[in-house]
């Protein structure tokens, strides 16, 4: 187990690397993006009543479980299309933590706060967008934080079946246990994803503080 | 008529000073409700589901026509022992994960070692960013086998109950804490009769959550020579077998979704009774 040293082989696959965290960059934007889109809908058409949020939540939990492995091979082999087989999967397991919170958020609204709107002749859908929204807003966004986090780490894992993204040096190193690059590439997928996810959360953690209302912040 | 889901209207009108008096802080509103018994006759539905699920799984597999390499997966002998060695892994990795978190968010949450907790956050925060599947490859070089496995796992599954338990703990109202003071409670006393129990749904949310996680990363361990379903679904996912890797995986989710459902009654169960 002689292989080149790290800083070597970085330089020597430099356009492979820097390709391959772009793609993993951009697909956990477009997989979290449509994550948020789905689970903010399902939190709005669903947070008024009681039963249907504790369903729905529960179906993508169980859902959620499922481990991304078998998914992947399964839907792979139903669609035969990597994009087909990665951006519905990935999204589905970034859909928990941002329908839950959502919902949490949007029914967490103190009783009192809501009755003192309501005397103040505030209608539902102001209600919505100006109390329970911005209420919302720390838990929602804790939510998308949690799903891209989730979701860097399981296009990792897509990589299994297809052919994205920074999981390729994992898998190459998983199956090629002992041979001369093994270390160099389980390495460089750590450190690259481990880099990926540590800006999101570094963006996030900007995100939080510029748009959270003054009142509701921690 | 005492469900989980939600206080029946009636419930809520009732509520009397009394209740007002020990939920301080909501106005008078709804309160949550306070589920009396641990084990309901609802949480009877998951499993029934989880048996229904897997008998019709059998019956669909007995109707397929399948090849030699597809008998060997599903052998059932064979699936018997990966999935009891996958209930092992995943239980050891489970247990080893909460006798350290627990005890190590306690110890970084008191007031005189309260300055290490910022430090193990940091920590925790790049350990959950680096990817599972990155360090089961950076340690295989070294180490394969059961207790790799099991302790890349119980480390990675650590580091989110590790920030739940800070959390669950430091979310304790104050106030409590200083009345359990006053009434000459001893700080061993007050950790474990007052903190720790009004922080175990926290606690317990976080370790849902990474033994979910640690579930499925079990079957990436099979790389590793650990055992378990993963080597069926490697094989079944390696050679292309759409039905024996939908067989696998609905093995193997079953088998997540009733781990979880063992443990939600078991974070109930811990739950004093008038926080549940």
């Amino acid at each position: 187990m002689t292989g080149l040293p790290f800083g070597e082989w970085l330089s020597q696959n430099q356009l492979e690397i820097i390709f391959r965290v772009q793609q993993h960059f951009l697909l956990s934007i477009y997989c979290v993006g449509l994550a948020a889109a789905v689970g903010l809908t399902i939190a709005l058409l669903t947070y008024r009543y009681v039963t249907i949020p504790n369903i729905s939540i529960a179906v993508i939990a169980i859902l959620f479980t499922i481990p991304s492995v078998a998914m992947f091979g399964f839907v792979f082999s139903l669609t035969g299309n990597a994009l087909l087989t990665l951006i519905p999967v990935v999204v589905m397991y970034g859909l928990l933590p941002i329908t839950r919170n959502a919902i949490v958020g949007l029914q967490a609204a103190d009783p009192a706060v809501i009755d003192a709107a309501k005397g103040m002749g505030v209608g539902s859908l102001r209600m919505l967008w100006q109390i329970r929204f911005p209420i919302a807003w720390p838990v929602i966004l804790a939510g998308l934080r949690v799903s891209t986090q989730l979701t860097i780490g399981i296009l990792a894992i897509a990589a299994y079946v297809t052919d994205f993204g920074l999981g390729i040096f994992g898998f190459n190193a998983l199956n090629n246990l002992g041979s001369v690059n093994t270390g160099n590439q389980a390495l460089a997928c750590v450190l690259f994803v481990a880099a990926v996810a540590l800006f999101f959360d570094a963006v996030f953690v900007l995100v939080r503080r510029f748009t959270t209302p003054r009142g509701v912040r921690v | 008529m005492t469900d989980t889901l939600g206080p029946p209207p009636a419930a809520q009108a009732e509520a009397t000073a009394d209740d007002v008096d020990t939920y301080e802080g909501t106005g008078g509103g709804p309160r949550p409700t306070q589920a009396q018994r641990i084990v309901t006759p609802r949480d009877a539905v998951l499993p029934i589901v989880l048996v229904l699920t897997l008998v019709a799984l059998y019956t669909w597999v007995q109707g397929q026509t399948l090849d030699n390499i597809s008998v060997n997966i599903l052998d059932t002998g064979a699936i018997i022992s990966a999935t009891v060695e996958h209930i092992y892994i995943a239980f050891t990795i489970a247990v080893l994960v909460v006798l350290i978190a627990v005890p190590m968010g306690v110890l970084v949450t008191r007031d005189r070692t309260k300055f290490l907790a910022p430090i193990v956050l940091g920590i925790a925060n790049f350990g959950q960013a680096a990817p599972s599947l990155g360090l089961l490859a950076l340690v295989g070089i070294y180490y394969t086998g059961f207790w790799a496995v099991v302790l890349i796992l119980t480390g990675y599954a650590l580091l989110s109950v590790l920030r739940n338990t800070i959390a669950g703990l430091q979310q304790v109202d104050k106030g409590v804490l200083d009345a359990a003071k006053g009434m000459g409670m001893s700080p061993v006393a007050v950790l474990l009769r007052v903190e720790l129990p009004l922080a175990v749904p926290i606690i317990g949310a976080g370790a849902r959550t990474a033994l979910i996680l640690a579930v499925a990363t079990v079957p990436l361990g099979a790389f590793l020579n650990a055992g378990g379903l993963g080597q069926q679904l490697i094989a079944s996912i390696k050679t292309d077998r759409a039905a024996a890797t939908l067989a696998i995986a609905v093995i193997i989710a079953v088998l997540a979704l009733f781990l979880d459902w063992l443990a939600s009654i078991l974070q109930r169960a811990a739950t004093p009774r008038g926080v549940r």
